[in-house]
């Protein structure tokens, strides 16, 4: 957050409401991985050709500890099910 | 003599002082209040009237000695400086005095917080005042009486006039104050003190000890807190919970042997109990008016009026003295 | 510090749910130490809020803004005609601060706590905040080894201990310490046990909240200020 600036997330839209869980259902899961393990491990495995499920996103942070409660609320607003940090 | 009270005059002539406590009822019927002002009268010199014990709203203290006094029991009316500001204090104490009473307690009062501690709601959320503590609220009624002026210096056309008194614990934490405590009491302006109840007698006797040294005991008349034990798990709790009051090992046996001697029978164990605490009661009375600058007891029967007959028939401290012009 | 805790989740989308566009307004200075307020708190709260009206299919604009301090002009100033543009302005900044822009505002608009405030303390350990200062306005600490007995001791006394006393700890909690325990221990060691023997006579409350609204008026400074003021006004006339 700048201060001195009002941040402003006029997306309310961006907000996914609750529904009925249909048949099928699989979860939208966000990773949040740490480039110097988890991060690795996962280019590890992509290099052994090993295959994960294409509904779970990762996102490469320098440490963990970059981590931020907003990034996990913000997640969330956005209709992801699950977040997932790897560090 | 400052008052004129019946306290005043029985310690004045040097005999031992007998004051005992009622408490008051959450009713707005005055019948219980007579009912155990005449099981006390006779018994005792003057019995106290608790202020809203432990934060529970009941007849006030002030009502109610009223009550006790138009029956002929002189009543110690107390104060606590949980519920008033100066203002009201001096207010209540010019009515008191109007009204004719003629002792005054000077305490803290429990915290709001206690009126919720056991089975009753309470009011934990109340507001409380402490505008001035018990040095200052004794001092204050010592400025009334003895130079007829409020606290704020404005002059009463009639001063009341109170036999003040305050408590004290003798066996609080940090008891090597608490000498200290009684000497700011008595330098405020208290004529008698009502200790916490006592079973320790020999580490009370060192405290008065400390006490004489300070040339307290001359100032004012002390009278040892006795509370009248009902049974083992009584004494259990006060020893373990009660702020200031440690019992021995000893006495608490003593308890645990009359319940046990009733095996399964509930009655009877409660009331050899009874009977094992109106002994130790007795013995502890003994043993307190000994001590070299006690001038009587304040025997508390908390909700047990009647145990207060016998137990001054048999301290030997009945009939009670009477002032022909009282 | 001013310490503060924020209101309950569901009181404050109580406060909240019948506006349009809300601006959750924090403040970096107290009440962000206490993890009560500050800008990051503010961002969370807006946060949620969202989430809240999405779940309750509330049409809601949560946004957050915080800044240095609530309690002087020149912070706000920045931001003012931003914050003019939302229905609802929910301060997490001490009571101080709500006031402080509620004034500011005029009554254009509302401005809703989403902090309680709790009390004047000191941070021990990080995480935990103990009241310390009543705010009298007539300070003892000096007869009582540094400890207030206004706000320490649960009844204000001066002349403590009270009966109350049990293993050093008061009888409202056995988790809360005597303060006048604390004080005739704390004199001991200082060597001025002494002074605890005195009887403090009543004391004038009128100094603290009993006297009505205070104000501290420093009239050196505000005279310095008017004169530079007047001083730029001349300038700019030549």
């Amino acid at each position: 957050m700048v201060d001195g600036a009002v941040t402003e997330q006029t997306g309310v839209s961006t907000i996914e409401k609750p529904r009925e869980i249909p048949e099928g259902w699989e979860p939208n899961v966000l990773a949040f991985a740490c480039h110097y393990c988890a991060f690795a491990a996962a280019d590890l495995a992509g290099v052994m050709r090993l295959s994960y499920p294409p509904n779970v996103k990762i996102i490469r942070l320098p440490c963990t500890g970059k981590l931020d409660h907003i990034h996990i609320l913000r997640a969330f607003e956005r209709g992801v099910d699950g977040v997932f940090v790897a560090g | 003599m400052k008052s004129g009270s019946n306290l005043e005059r029985v310690i004045a002539s040097g005999k031992m002082a007998v004051t005992a406590e009622l408490g008051p009822p959450m009713s707005a019927d005055p019948h219980e209040v007579i009912k155990k002002a005449n099981i006390l009268k006779g018994f005792c010199d003057a019995a106290n009237i608790t202020d809203c014990q432990t934060a529970v709203v009941r007849i006030s203290s002030i009502a109610a000695a009223f009550i006790a006094l138009r029956e002929g029991l002189e009543p110690v009316m107390q104060m606590t400086c949980r519920d008033r500001n100066r203002i009201a204090m001096q207010a209540d104490l010019l009515g008191a005095a109007a009204l004719g009473l003629k002792n005054c307690l000077c305490i803290a009062g429990d915290h709001q917080m206690f009126s919720a501690a056991g089975k009753l709601k309470g009011h934990p959320g109340a507001k409380n005042v402490y505008d001035v503590d018990t040095c200052q609220l004794v001092g204050i009624m010592r400025k009334m009486r003895d130079e007829g002026l409020q606290q704020g210096g404005d002059k009463l056309e009639v001063a009341p006039k109170f036999f003040i008194g305050a408590s004290w614990t003798p066996m609080g934490d940090p008891m090597d104050f608490r000498p200290y405590n009684l000497k700011k009491k008595v330098d405020a302006g208290a004529d008698f003190i009502q200790t916490q109840g006592i079973y320790d007698m020999e580490l009370f006797r060192s405290q008065m000890e400390k006490a004489r040294n300070l040339g307290l005991l001359e100032r004012t008349a002390m009278l040892a807190g006795i509370i009248v034990p009902k049974s083992a798990m009584m004494l259990k709790y006060m020893d373990s919970s009660v702020a200031g009051v440690t019992v021995p090992k000893s006495l608490i046996e003593r308890m645990n042997k009359a319940k046990e001697a009733a095996g399964d029978d509930k009655k009877k164990a409660r009331e050899l109990q009874e009977q094992e605490g109106i002994k130790i009661t007795i013995e502890l009375i003994q043993q307190a008016l000994e001590i070299p600058g006690v001038r009587g007891v304040h025997i508390q029967a908390i909700e047990w009026e009647s145990a207060i007959e016998p137990i001054v028939k048999a301290a030997g401290l009945y009939p009670r003295p009477t002032f022909p012009d009282a | 510090m001013i310490v503060g805790q924020q209101k309950p989740f569901d009181e404050i989308w109580e406060m909240v749910k019948g506006f349009k566009k809300v601006l959750v307004y924090g403040c970096n200075t107290c009440v962000a130490i206490c993890h009560a307020g500050g800008g990051k708190e503010a961002e969370i709260l807006t946060s949620l809020l969202r989430m809240k009206a999405a779940q309750e299919g509330v049409d809601l604009q949560v946004d957050h803004a915080a800044i240095e301090r609530h309690c002087e002009p020149e912070f706000f100033e920045p931001l003012d005609e931003k914050v003019r543009t939302y229905d609802l302005v929910l301060s997490t900044a001490c009571g101080v601060g709500v006031n402080f822009l509620a004034d500011r505002l005029g009554g254009s608009m509302p401005v809703y706590p989403g902090i309680n405030t709790t009390f004047y303390g000191g941070v021990p350990e990080a995480g935990f905040f103990v009241e310390l200062c009543g705010g009298c306005g007539n300070c003892v600490l000096h007869l009582t080894g540094g400890i207030c007995p206004i706000v320490r001791c649960s009844k204000s006394l001066m002349n403590g201990p009270c009966g109350g006393t049990n293993n050093g700890k008061c009888e409202v909690s056995n988790e809360t310490d005597c303060a006048w325990f604390l004080i005739v221990e704390r004199m001991k060691k200082l060597g001025t046990l002494e002074k605890l023997y005195e009887v403090q006579p009543p004391r004038d409350w009128s100094t603290g909240t009993h006297g009505g609204p205070r104000r501290v008026s420093l009239e050196h400074i505000r005279a310095y200020e008017e004169q530079e003021e007047k001083n730029a006004a001349t300038e700019g006339r030549r």
